[in-house]
């Protein structure tokens, strides 16, 4: 017992006590006092000693399980029931893919997703590669056998051999067994209107990734919110209607391509955009990369006589000019080593009505020559010609502006060369010349109602509604007379422009079109048509100008659009017409005067010449 | 005692295993059921999604337009058409024609008589003897249904009925528009007469539900096409052109293979 509990003293960590009682006590009787207490507290000490070590061991554990068990119970009843449950019932108005619809303005699809199947493989766990690639090209005889057997004999731990496959293809390949070859559930986008809306939908890669038109420009949007469809303001009808024409007339005068638009003036939605040559978006790589080529919005084109819309609307808006002023259009201007000349030299002095009938170059000029070169970049820059679009498109160009803008720039200018703009650029400018003075972003995304448009003044209302009357002098007596519809007041200015080869003109390609906008007496519609490279034909006594390519091709396109666009009709010769939409080549906007007397003549009303700062000068 | 109480907590212990697994399997049983029905409605949402694409993809202006001129004998609207349109609808005959024998909404245009398909559908409905109805005769499609029908054949006739009066009802023909509206209403008098005979001599041939249905379900794809009621129109009359459901779905899943 004794020599026990000195064995436990000494093995204990208070061993030195029992070490010093021991050698220190010689007497007897304390020596037999001292064997009495000697064991009790050596006891007692390692009583307490294993008390203490119990103690810790115990608390030690406790806090261990009381940590264990109070996660437990947090994991459990406090936070779920810890992993979620793999069952929970799906919301319904959800939508299986990752990448939203696309819809046109009236909710028909442009562009959808769908799930297939693709074809990958292990080829680690292919057994027999060469009998496998066998197989699978029995199975899919698209596929090539030493292009196979190098993807099942190769390395890496994942191949594809197919993507998606058609339920049938994909059954025949189940069938087969091959080990180590699986299917990878995937999504293809597929455009149900195809060609039709190629150059605004655009397309995406294998991997879904928008690579054109609004599925890049919304790549974002479209995968961020997969189960809200974006809604364009294109109008399939409208598309197809545009297209349509379109490709005839490229036909019809053997044209490399086109471009056409149809822009709702009073908020600035394109409804219909085509661009020809276009592709299929299903398989865009295949062809002929020009096919991408977007001549609507990314294209930047000397525009030539349309952009005598712009130089009239400055010469207005300046104050300077009116519409009866006349100005010398029978010499040519020499600049330099220039020459400007007219294509059909009228001889004569021309009013500003008749400069804009016939074309006139050289009338143009002398219109900013009044005008004055800061002011018409002022203008020009106004107009938004100096910066993109801002069309949601990220093919959306960039104009080429001279720099530094001279005198000969601004005479170029004002009869449309020198200055290359994409038709998006002309048809948005244009729009706010005929709607009143309101230049509106385009866009191609559909307005909601009651939704703030951006907008910015940019001419006056009498420049405007004279601007009007100009559109429609040239349908009724100028260069456009093949653009006009019965019913739809159409007004519109063609405009030709030679191409620039190098550093010169071509004699014989150029750009013809026609920018029509209806109903004149209160414009809703601009219809935008760009033929490049078109030849005359026997038809057309060989001409190929925008007023026997272009504007013809406006006319019908009005003539079936204006039907879906609600348009009402109206009879042209009706007096609140006239009031509205009438000019004389001499400038007057006195509708009555060109009629027959009648009984009682109504208030002369409608002269806007009178609202102009009249002044006089030199002629 | 002892050896009952351990007996109680036992099959009280027991008990309330059994009950908790059974609880367990239900709950796995339903789960897997649910699984089940995710994955179907999944897959009827991929399959609408693609019969959405399909729908899109056969309603393509193109194709429409290359069918109308094929299988129709329209023409594009045009201007003209609205002006002519406009003076050539007669005044509504009010109090020139008095309502020829027949009761009150007799005159109303046919849109708007739909409403009076109710009592005339309850008749219908009514298993009893329908046949001293006729007098509720604001259409004599209850003429050729004096015998007692079974409940389950008059309800079968019911929906047939409605759409089959409403041919009968479309007296504004357009040749009945062309003359000026002074003869309109000697026109309408007697058209009011030959449409109950015509109606009651067709109507046996209209009875038996086969021949209605077709044009019921033609008509249906109408409303869906709401966004686009042009093409829609078209849409109805390239119905009977319309390969099988299931070639059409090849024939999609074809595009996108053949693409690839």
């Amino acid at each position: 017992m004794t020599f026990h509990d000195q064995q436990g003293a000494a093995g204990g960590g208070a061993g030195g006590y029992g070490g010093q009682t021991v050698p220190g006590q010689p007497g007897g009787a304390a020596q037999a006092a001292a064997a009495t207490a000697k064991p009790r507290t050596s006891l007692s000490v390692a009583l307490d000693q294993s008390r203490y070590r119990l103690m810790v061991t115990a608390a030690v554990v406790t806090t261990v399980f009381a940590a264990i068990g109070v996660k437990l119970a947090f994991a459990t009843m406090f936070a779920g029931g810890g992993e979620p449950r793999q069952h929970v019932a799906l919301e319904l108005d959800n939508t299986t893919t990752n990448r939203g619809d696309i819809l046109d303005r009236n909710g028909n699809l442009l562009a959808t997703s769908l799930v297939t199947q693709s074809l990958y493989a292990d080829p680690k766990l292919v057994s027999r590669p060469e009998e496998a690639a066998e197989k699978l090209v029995g199975a899919l005889p698209e596929l090539d056998y030493k292009d196979v057997l190098a993807k099942l004999t190769s390395e890496r731990r994942f191949v594809w051999l197919k993507r998606s496959l058609t339920p049938k293809q994909q059954a025949s390949v189940h069938r087969l067994g091959i080990p180590g070859v699986a299917f990878e559930q995937e999504e293809r986008r597929f455009y149900p209107a195809g060609n039709l809306t190629s150059h605004v939908v655009g397309f995406t890669g294998i991997d879904n990734n928008g690579l054109a038109g609004m599925e890049q420009g919304f790549n974002k949007r479209l995968t961020e919110d997969p189960a809200e469809p974006v809604q364009l303001s294109i109008d399939l009808r409208l598309q197809h209607v545009l297209r349509k024409e379109l490709a005839a007339t490229v036909q019809e005068f053997s044209a490399i391509g086109a471009a056409g638009i149809i822009f709702d003036v009073r908020n600035g939605e394109v409804l219909s955009m085509v661009s020809l040559p276009d592709f299929d978006p299903q398989d865009p790589t295949g062809l002929d990369p020009d096919t991408l080529f977007n001549r609507a919005s990314l294209g930047v084109y000397e525009m030539g006589s349309t952009f005598k819309i712009f130089n009239s609307a400055l010469a207005f808006d300046s104050g300077k000019i009116r519409v009866s002023d006349s100005f010398d259009a029978a010499h040519p201007i020499k600049v330099g080593r220039f020459t400007i000349n007219d294509l059909h030299n009228m001889h004569r002095a021309l009013t500003v009505a008749e400069v804009f009938q016939h074309s006139s170059n050289l009338g143009s000029v002398r219109m900013v020559q009044q005008v004055g070169v800061a002011a018409q970049k002022a203008f020009m820059t106004k107009m938004g010609f100096t910066k993109r679009t801002g069309l949601e498109l990220p093919e959306d160009g960039w104009p080429l502006v001279p720099n530094p803008w001279r005198e000969i720039n601004s005479y170029t200018i004002s009869f449309g060369h020198g200055i290359s703009v994409s038709p998006m650029h002309t048809v948005t400018a244009a729009a706010a010349i005929v709607n009143g003075g309101f230049l509106h972003t385009p866009t191609l995304l559909k307005r909601k109602p009651g939704e703030e448009i951006p907008t910015e003044q940019v001419v006056s209302r009498q420049t405007s509604d004279m601007m009007r009357r100009m559109f429609r002098f040239v349908v009724t007596e100028g260069t456009g007379k093949s653009a006009e519809v019965k019913g739809y007041v159409v007004g519109g200015k063609t405009g030709t422009a030679d191409k620039q080869k190098g550093r010169h003109y071509q004699k014989n390609s150029r750009m013809s079109s026609f920018l029509g906008a209806f109903p004149m007496q209160d414009p809703r519609y601009i219809v935008y048509v760009l033929i490049d490279e078109p030849k005359g034909t026997a038809k057309t006594y060989g001409y190929a100008t925008g007023g026997w390519v272009a504007a013809p091709a406006v006319g019908r396109i009005v003539k079936q659009i204006g039907p879906l666009l609600n348009v009402p009709t109206v009879d042209e010769n009706a007096p609140e017409i006239l009031s509205a939409t009438y000019l004389n080549a001499a400038g007057s906007t006195n509708w009555q005067q060109s009629l027959p007397p009648v009984t009682a003549p109504p208030p002369s009303k409608g002269s806007t010449v009178a609202s102009f700062p009249t002044q006089t000068k030199p002629r | 005692m002892k050896g009952k109480t351990w007996l109680f907590w036992g099959g009280l212990i027991a008990a309330a295993g059994g009950v908790l697994f059974q609880t367990s399997y239900d709950v796995q049983d339903l789960e897997e059921k649910l699984a089940g029905l995710n994955r179907k409605i999944i897959q009827e949402q991929e399959t609408i999604q693609i019969l959405k694409a399909e729908w899109s993809y056969l309603n393509d202006p193109s194709k429409l337009e290359q069918m109308a001129h094929a299988y129709l004998d329209l023409q594009p609207t045009e201007a003209r058409q609205f002006n002519l349109a406009l003076e050539m609808i007669p005044m509504r005959p009010s109090d020139a024609v008095p309502p020829p024998a027949l009761p009150g909404p007799v005159p109303l245009p046919p849109m708007v008589r739909a409403p009076g398909a109710g009592p005339q559908l309850a008749a219908a409905r009514m298993p009893a003897p329908a046949a001293p109805i006729p007098a509720s005769g604001i259409v004599p499609v209850n003429a050729p249904m004096p015998k007692a029908l079974p409940m389950d054949k008059a309800m079968e006739r019911a929906p047939v009925v409605v759409p089959a009066s409403l041919p009968v009802a479309a007296r504004i023909k357009p040749s009945a528009l062309v003359p000026g509206a002074a003869r309109a209403p000697s026109e309408k008098a007697t058209a009011d007469k030959a449409a109950p005979d015509r109606a009651a001599g067709k109507l046996p041939a209209n009875a038996p539900t086969s021949p209605n249905r077709p044009t019921e379900l033609a008509s249906r794809p109408t409303p869906v096409a709401a966004p686009a009621p042009a093409p829609a129109k078209a849409g109805n009359a390239q119905q009977p052109h319309q390969p099988a459901p299931t070639d059409s779905l090849g024939l999609l899943v074809a595009r996108l293979g053949a693409n690839r």
